[in-house]
This record gives C-alpha cells, sequence and structure tokens, in this order.
C-alpha cells in the first residue's frame, strides 16, 4: 500500500495539544499515547521517508520513534521547548542513524567501495506540499548554499564534512552556513507567527 | 568559549556531525548556556521542517506501535541528577551492576532532553545503554512469566538488559546470563540483584543471549532450559 500525502491541516493549536497528550503519555495513559500517534505519526513518518528513502526501514524507525517516545515521557521537561520538537529531533536522529548504519554497512559489504552520491532535488522542491508554505517561504529566502547545506544534512543525513565533499567548499563554509541557513529559517518562521 | 566549536551548533541541531565531534560538542554545551538556547531554538526550526515534511504512514503501523508499546516499560521521571561521572573503559567481562551512583548537581542539569539518567533502581551502565541516543530495545517474555527488555548500543559497543521484570526467585536459586556461540553457552555472569540489571560489551553478530535458573552460587555449564533466548545483534 502506498502512503499518500499527509493532508491534514495544521491547526495553531495543535503544538498545545501535543504537549498535554505527552503529559499524559508521562503518566503511562495508552488513550493519550494512541492520541499523540495520530497526531505526530504524518510528521514522523514523512520525515522518516525522506531521510531513509525505504519504505519499510522508515516504518522501522517510526516505530522505534514512538517506542523512545512511550519510554521517555516522564523525562520530557517542557522548561526545555516543545514536545512536538522532542519527538521531531527523535525522529531525526534515528532516521540518521539508520541511514549511516546502512551506509557502513554497504561500504563493508563493497569493500570499501564509496557510495555514489545522488543530488536528486533542486532546491524549490524540498518542501512539495502545499501547506507548509510558511516552511518553503522561509526556506526560499536562504541562499543556495544555505538551503543545500541544510537540506543534504536534514533530510539526507549527511554529515557536513560530507555536505562540504559534496559541495566542493572547505569545511568551515559549510559549518557557518549549515548554522547562519538555519538561524535565518527560525526567525523566518517566528516572524511568520 | 571556542568560536570555532560554536559554529557547530547548526551542524549539531540537524545530527551531522560525526560522532566524536557530536560528544565534543556536547561537552562544550554543558558549559554555555547560550548555546543550549541556540541549539533548542535550531532544533525547533529544524523539527519545522521535518514536519513539513508530513506523509501519513501505512494503516497497519499504528497497530504495532501500541501492541509494542503496550508491552514496554515507561522510565520513571528524572530527579535532580546529571550523570557527570563517565566509567572508566570497558572492561571486557560483565561487570557487577550494583555500583553506586553519583548525585551530583551542577549548572545546567539536563540541557539535553537526549540527556541519560540512570534509574531509581537500574544500574546506572545499564540505563546508560537504555538511554543511548542509538538505542535499539526490546522487550520479551520469559518462559516463567515475566519479562526482560533488551537494549544495544553500537555507538557505546554495549548491551544491557533490564531484569526488574522477571518473577523473583527462592533463596536457593539463582539467575544466570549465557553468551551461545554456536551452541556453546558460555557464563556471562549471575543476575543476583535483577533489580538492578545487567551490562556487557554488545556481543558479535550471531551470538545470543540467554537466562537460566541456577542453583544458587550459579553453574558453570546451564542445568536447565533458558526462560529467555535473545540475539543482541538482531535487536
Amino acid at each position: 500500500m502506498s502512503p499518500e500525502p499527509g493532508l491534514r491541516l495544521v491547526h495553531s493549536h495543535e503544538s498545545a495539544d501535543i504537549d498535554e497528550l505527552l503529559g499524559r503519555v508521562a503518566r503511562g495513559d495508552s488513550l493519550a499515547f494512541d492520541a499523540l500517534y495520530d497526531v505526530v505519526a504524518g510528521p514522523v513518518y514523512g520525515l522518516a521517508r525522506r531521510v531513509v528513502r525505504d519504505p519499510a526501514r522508515a516504518e522501522d524507525v517510526t516505530q522505534e520513534v514512538f517506542l523512545e517516545v512511550w519510554r521517555k515521557a516522564a523525562r520530557f521537561d517542557r522548561s526545555l521547548g516543545k514536545a512536538k520538537t522532542w519527538i521531531m529531533t527523535i525522529a531525526h536522529r534515528r532516521a540518521v542513524d539508520a541511514v549511516r548504519r546502512s551506509e557502513s554497512q554497504k561500504r563493508q559489504d563493497h569493500h570499501g567501495a564509496p557510495d555514489e552520491v545522488v543530488h536528486d532535488e533542486p532546491g524549490e522542491a524540498v518542501i512539495a506540499s502545499e501547506e507548509h508554505g510558511e516552511v518553503r517561504e522561509c526556506l526560499e529566502t536562504l541562499t543556495s548554499l544555505q538551503l543545500e547545506s541544510v537540506r543534504l544534512a536534514y533530510f539526507n543525513g549527511y554529515t557536513y564534512a560530507e555536505v562540504a565533499a559534496l559541495l566542493e567548499k572547505p569545511l568551515p563554509t559549510i559549518k557557518t552556513r549549515m548554522r547562519d541557513g538555519l538561524i535565518r529559517l527560525r526567525d523566518c518562521l517566528e516572524g511568520a507567527r | 568559549m571556542s568560536t570555532d566549536l560554536h559554529t557547530l551548533s547548526g551542524a549539531y541541531a540537524v545530527n551531522a556531525l560525526s560522532h566524536d565531534e557530536a560528544e565534543e560538542f556536547r561537552k562544550h554545551l554543558d558549559g554555555c548556556p547560550a548555546c543550549r538556547e541556540e541549539v533548542r531554538e535550531l532544533q525547533e526550526a529544524a523539527a519545522l521542517l521535518g514536519a513539513a515534511a508530513s506523509v501519513e504512514p501505512p494503516a497497519h503501523l499504528k497497530a504495532s506501535v501500541m501492541r509494542a508499546a503496550d508491552q514496554l516499560s515507561q522510565l520513571p521521571p528524572l530527579v535532580t541528577h546529571i550523570d557527570s561521572v563517565r566509567r572508566p573503559r570497558w572492561t571486557p567481562r560483565i561487570l557487577g551492576a550494583a555500583a553506586a551512583v553519583v548525585m551530583v548537581v551542577a549548572a545546567g542539569i539536563g540541557f539535553s532532553q537526549m540527556q541519560q539518567d540512570p534509574d531509581s533502581h537500574l544500574a546506572a551502565g545499564v540505563t546508560r545503554v537504555f538511554d543511548a541516543p542509538d538505542a535499539h530495545i526490546k522487550t520479551v517474555g520469559s518462559a516463567n512469566g515475566g519479562k526482560v527488555s533488551l537494549a544495544t548500543s553500537k555507538s557505546l559497543r554495549e548491551m544491557a538488559i533490564d531484569t526488574n521484570e522477571l518473577p523473583e526467585l527462592t533463596g536457593e536459586q539463582v539467575y544466570q546470563l549465557w553468551t551461545i556461540t554456536g551452541s556453546l553457552p558460555k557464563s556471562a555472569g549471575l543476575l543476583e540483584d535483577p533489580g538492578s540489571g545487567q551490562f556487557m560489551d554488545l556481543p558479535d553478530e550471531g551470538i545470543e543471549v540467554a537466562i537460566t535458573i541456577e542453583p544458587a552460587g550459579g553453574s558453570k555449564q546451564p542445568t536447565s532450559d533458558p526462560i529467555v533466548r535473545v540475539t543482541p545483534s538482531e535487536v
């Protein structure tokens, strides 16, 4: 069965709901966990798909993410950020971990032959969905090098050293572009709210 | 604060540092509240980017997640504590897990939601593996009606077992842990206090880990069928 693009609208109070749901999950409320899944499974699975590509592995990553959320819900400290950020940070870390694990496995299998890196998406196609116009508009405020650096790291799971090699730029350049790009994205998204 | 290190905040927020660099940057964060705030904000921006890639997962996944969560115990909340004591180099044998937990109150407690801390009862070395960023966790039932959770971490090269939910034994018996290579069992130590769990080096690919019930003091070879058998490399 092929997954459909997320069509759920994002409501402004959604984030507060996620915080509240996670608070209940921390107390072992499995109904709240069920509801939390409904709200964040799309973003978690979508991110996993973008990073690991393979749908079956993206499902595995999604399952790992939710089990970690369930297990560690009581350790989430809401004074340190939003529940949704916490969950998406776990999702990204697990997806990147999965993709790096499989890359290093492939490298072992191929006796050190480097993988071909596919330069697959133009910058403007980073966010395809219409409903996330705000994020897309903010991405357009980034320079092309900032955008490429952020995109290759975030959606392809590359390290900044790999991004630098791929874009043939010095390491410090990529390091600062990645940071500047994210800062610009943050400022733009904050301004949009 | 090193300017050079500080500029890694962006790469850190999108997991684009190598393992060693990330470790070094985390140490830097310990002493830099402004950097922690910046990382938090950049992670939030990255999370919005990730959420914009939303795709509904296949319907069957939900049932599988719910079923798995139902089998998995939750970690207790943190009580003021930071695990600032790094374990010395790993020894190849199983370590008794009753190590004292050192409580240190320091600036910037829990700056990261990913910070690892010991449970109230599980040994610090055990929760360290369960809380590792790359931990793979599996819970299996034991043949004597309890359950055991196993965590493996490739970055730590360790595995840990939470034996907290194994049924209590009589004084004449003890749980014993084994590694099984091919069909050769080798003792990996006694679980004298199942409440604190055990941790050990991550066994090589294909090696199984098993738990048996043995007479007090343990056995050289298993004298009963395993109540749990897991292959850590498949977790």
